[in-house]
């Protein structure tokens, strides 16, 4: 039962219609949340940052541990311009800036993924473990390596989205709030 | 048919391992099944497998059969994609804004892909030419070119630097010293076979009358020898030291940063240099693919000739076995099979031919087809008196690649109880499966359960050994004869298509033996 349900949404942010949200979560300016992408926040508030881009069938959850409940203080924090594509499933504890989770791939919640990562299509990460800054996670084997190079900036098609979104589905209007102070982790 | 999994049925080829249909070929001049360890292989065309591009056989080797365009990633071994960057080129010292791009492209060869947009802010001061410069990157592992400091391209192919071995002059030194060596050798060999064995020509000359040569004379008058000796191929050898530069003092204090050690793939990959640091990966070239066509050592014909060209994937000449001999595939076995217990398994027989099929299942070796046997010898003596000049390149063949005889392992465990009769397979026919099914009133045999077309069901009794250990695999082996009308002739005058009775040994995995219910 989710008596806590509610949602910010930040003006420029573009959130479709059909897209599943439940609990308290709070989009940023210049989030772009595509249709039938989901975030459920279960044991406490989720917050995302500017810019992010959760693409299709894309799960973000915030689960609750087997025995617990509602927790107001207990939020996941979520950076700026983080890209999940299609089909990821992420459940991890903290994520940080800039980071892409690739299609299909699971993060599991005792993972905390810190800045400039990249989990490659279709890697499960099911142990608890810190995720360095600039990781690639790849191959069949879960291998990682640091990336001395950044990775691509998303603007273009982030600038794309939200130009091309609202001309095909309904957009849950921003409701405006930009004095809530977004704690920082 | 099961895909991806192992076939439990197992044709014995004629050099007697036991292979599933799909690997077997057929030879319609022999006429015998023929593997993949019984043929000839031969290399038809080099092409790589990423931009699909035929390389001559000369070039290929030129290049160390590597291709030109095409790179793979030293980090996980996929191949890498050129991806293009903006940079405005502007006349006055202004910072280079850098607009990064996707290509969607999957060579990423074209050049001309998406047309990028122009930088937000262009100063109308500047005249903003812009142009783009290419770096490799890695769609799995997202390793780039920048990662290890190679210089973006102007172009997208051909003018990536190649790394340079440490040892490369040596070695080339090297091959040319033994390549000196080997000529020098071939050229004394052949003096000496001269000078031993001389050839009579038809008009003697003076030399071979009086035992003058040309060499003496001018030693007796004390001029020097005609030819200049040949200069022998010389090479420093290289020296051995037993010192070694010892290790550095803060191995052992220093810590180890995990991420910057390459893992043994990847030194592997990179055989010149085998770098143990990440910084010094280097994209390698591709390696090209080939092309095999397939010979019968024992009558010489081609068994499998591909197409020339990389992106068609047929065959000018196509002799598989699944396209001559009758296929069996094991549909179940009633019950599980048990030591000692009798069972009864059903198999299905395919007719790929263009004429009927009359098939018996033998427990024992059938009498050898006196016509065969006839055809077989003649082949034989047609090797043998072809022309001297072709004697001796097919006799060195055959001598070079001669075929292996190996007992057919009888690895059976089970006892069948054979068919009482043989049982006759339709043509394959395409047109039929748009006919309505039509119950022929012939009398059927009892162990076929259904007929359909070019297909059989046969119900085949067998009785695994008593002394099966519980979880080994049983096996049932049988002969299978069946008629093949030889459409191809070999002889030169025009014979009509002969008709053989081929047998085939066949060996069928019906399951692992489960334990026995008391």
């Amino acid at each position: 039962v989710f008596t806590h349900c509610r949602i910010k949404i930040m003006p420029k942010a573009v959130v479709c219609e059909e897209s599943n949200l439940r609990g308290d979560i709070t989009f940023s300016a210049g989030c772009v949340v595509h249709p039938s992408a989901t975030v459920i926040a279960e044991a406490g508030p989720i917050i995302i940052g500017e810019n992010c881009i959760i693409e299709e069938y894309a799960t973000i959850a915030h689960r609750l541990v087997p025995d617990g409940e509602w927790d107001n203080t207990n939020i996941l924090s979520i950076g700026h311009h983080n890209v999940f594509e299609v089909g990821c499933n992420v459940e991890a504890a903290r994520i940080g800036d800039k980071n892409v989770f690739e299609s299909k791939c699971y993060v599991g919640r005792g993972v905390t993924v810190s800045s400039g990562c990249v989990v490659g299509a279709g890697i499960k990460m099911n142990t608890g473990q810190l995720l360095p800054e600039n990781t690639v996670v790849y191959g069949a084997q879960g291998l990682q390596r640091e990336a001395i190079d950044k990775q691509g900036s998303q603007n273009l098609q982030i600038d794309f989205l939200r130009k091309v979104l609202p001309n095909y589905h309904h957009l849950r209007k921003p409701n405006y709030d930009p004095k809530k102070a977004r704690s920082v982790v | 048919m099961s895909f991806m999994q192992p076939s439990p049925v197992k044709y014995a080829c004629s050099c007697g391992i036991l292979n599933p249909i799909n690997k077997l070929f057929f030879c319609r001049h022999c006429p015998k099944l023929r593997c993949g360890f019984c043929v000839c292989h031969e290399i038809e065309s080099h092409f790589c497998s990423n931009c699909l591009e035929n390389i001559p056989s000369t070039e290929a080797r030129h290049k160390k059969n590597c291709c030109a365009n095409c790179f793979d990633c030293p980090c996980c071994q996929h191949t890498l994609t050129p991806r293009a960057v903006t940079v405005p080129v502007v006349r006055k010292t202004e910072e280079p804004k850098e607009s990064k791009e996707k290509k969607e492209g999957e060579t990423g060869e074209d050049a001309t892909a998406v047309a990028p947009p122009t930088p937000a802010s262009s100063k109308p001061s500047a005249v903003p030419t812009t142009k783009k410069m290419y770096y490799l990157s890695c769609v799995s592992c997202r390793w780039t070119t920048r990662d290890v400091g190679i210089p973006d391209q102007g172009v997208a192919t051909g003018t990536w630097p190649d790394n340079e071995c440490l040892y490369q002059a040596r070695f080339n030194a090297l091959v040319e010293y033994f390549q000196a060596v080997v000529l020098q050798e071939k050229q004394e060999k052949l003096e000496f076979m001269r000078r031993k064995a001389p050839k009579q020509h038809k008009f003697p000359s003076l030399t071979d009358r009086t035992g003058l040569t040309a060499s003496l004379i001018r030693r007796q008058i004390g001029w020097n020898d005609k030819s200049i000796p040949k200069a022998k191929p010389v090479i420093t050898p290289a020296e051995a030291t037993a010192e070694v530069e010892g290790l550095p003092a803060d191995i052992f204090t220093e810590q180890l940063n995990l991420r910057n050690v390459t893992t043994i793939a990847q030194r592997h990959s990179q055989p010149a240099d085998q770098p143990t640091a990440v910084g010094s990966l280097y994209p390698q070239r591709r390696s090209l693919w080939i092309k095999r066509s397939l010979r019968c050592r024992q009558c010489e014909h081609n068994l499998i000739k591909p197409e020339y060209h990389p992106t068609s994937i047929k065959y000018r000449i196509q002799l598989f076995a699944s396209y001559h001999v009758p296929e069996v595939v094991m549909v179940r076995c009633e019950q599980p099979p048990t030591a000692g217990k009798s069972n009864a398994i059903l198999l299905k027989f395919t007719n790929p031919t263009m004429y009927d099929m009359t098939i018996r299942l033998l427990t024992a070796v059938p009498l050898e087809d006196p016509l065969m046997a006839d055809e077989v010898n003649r082949i034989k003596e047609e090797a043998i008196s072809s022309s001297p000049l072709l004697r001796g390149v097919t006799l060195a063949r055959q001598n070079s690649t001669r075929e292996v005889k190996r007992e057919v392992n009888d690895v059976s465990n089970a006892e069948i109880v054979p068919l009482e009769s043989e049982f006759v397979l339709s043509q394959r026919d395409d047109s039929k499966e748009f006919d309505e099914y039509v119950q022929l009133p012939t009398e059927e045999p009892k162990f076929i359960v259904w007929r359909k077309g070019n297909k059989v069901l046969i119900r085949l009794e067998f009785t695994p050994a008593t002394d099966v250990p519980v979880s080994t695999d049983v096996v049932l082996g049988f002969f299978m004869q069946y008629t093949y009308v030889n459409t191809v002739t070999n002889a030169p005058e025009k014979k009509e298509p002969t008709t053989h009775a081929l047998h085939s040994r066949v060996f069928i995995t019906a399951g692992a033996a489960e334990q026995k219910a008391n």
